[in-house]
């Protein structure tokens, strides 16, 4: 059964356990069933990693068709959550360094970091805070992906350190250093007076 | 007798300012930085800009009505079908 989206809708009894089996077994809606719940997100954090949509939308594809691939290695050792994670961190940097050999980067843009306007804000502390979105996406941009990765995970996605530095492939320490790097690096980009005019 | 600020003590708490907000600094080198920062003007607007940083950071979360594509199992079903 598919919702109106056209993908797999969940059914009852199913469990990330029972579908899990049988996507190892090799049924293919019990496969999108287990992957569906994480799509949102999944996709939202290849947005956040490429800044563009288009190439997002085809990474996307190829995380899926990956961890199709290789479902049957999955062996539980983290969670199915941590794993399709790190194959999309993967795809995303493969998809960077086929970037970095074009000629033009693209640049990631606020819509696509999907900051909203809190409403509780006054006009002018909207403004403020949109002018922030737009200057934490160029200085997000312009990170070099190993410290974006570090930053998007742990700080915007809200992951722990533990489950960042696993999707990352590092060890938690190494991990650490990339992340107090970016931020370092992005408070240098946008500059203390306009970050503690904000407040926070 | 009081003892003079390090030389470094500046340099080295511009470096470790995410580490101080994030809660990696060992109990002498929180010490450290917090008395640097007592009387460093920038130090001072230097955690309040890390901060603020972390906070800016932390509201780029979540979905924010973002779907992921009808197409994102196109090429499962693909290989599926083959």
């Amino acid at each position: 059964m598919r919702s109106p989206d056209g993908r797999r809708a969940p059914e009852p009894g199913d469990t990330e356990a029972s579908l899990l089996a049988r996507a190892q077994a090799g049924d293919v809606a019990a496969f999108e069933r287990l992957s569906s719940a994480y799509a949102d997100r999944l996709f939202m954090l290849l947005l956040r990693l490429l800044g563009d949509r288009a190439e997002a939308e085809d990474v996307a594809q190829e995380v899926m068709l990956r961890a199709w691939q290789g479902i049957t290695r999955f062996r539980g050792q983290s969670s199915y959550f941590t794993w399709l994670y790190r194959i999309a961190v993967n795809e995303a940097n493969r998809a960077l360094e086929k970037r970095a050999r074009r000629p033009a980067g693209v640049a990631i843009g606020a819509d696509e970091l999907q900051l909203p306007a809190p409403a509780a804000l006054d006009p002018s502390r909207q403004a403020e805070a949109s002018e922030l979105r737009r200057a934490l996406g160029r200085a997000l941009a312009d990170l070099p992906p190993p410290l974006r990765t570090a930053l998007v995970l742990r700080d915007i996605e809200g992951l722990s350190t533990q489950e960042a530095a696993e999707i990352a492939g590092l060890g938690e320490a190494a991990f650490k250093s990339r992340l107090h790097q970016a931020r370092l690096r992005v408070r240098a980009a946008i500059g203390d007076e306009v970050l503690a005019s904000t407040g926070g | 007798m009081r003892v003079p600020a390090r030389t470094d003590d500046h340099e080295w708490s511009q470096h470790h300012l995410s580490h101080y907000v994030e809660g990696d600094l060992r109990p002498r080198a929180r010490r450290r930085l917090d008395r640097h920062a007592r009387g460093c003007v920038d130090c001072g607007r230097g955690i309040r800009a890390m901060r603020a940083l972390v906070y800016a950071a932390q509201g780029l979360g979540g979905l924010a009505g973002v779907r992921a594509p009808e197409t994102i199992f196109d090429r499962v079903r693909s290989a599926g079908a083959g």
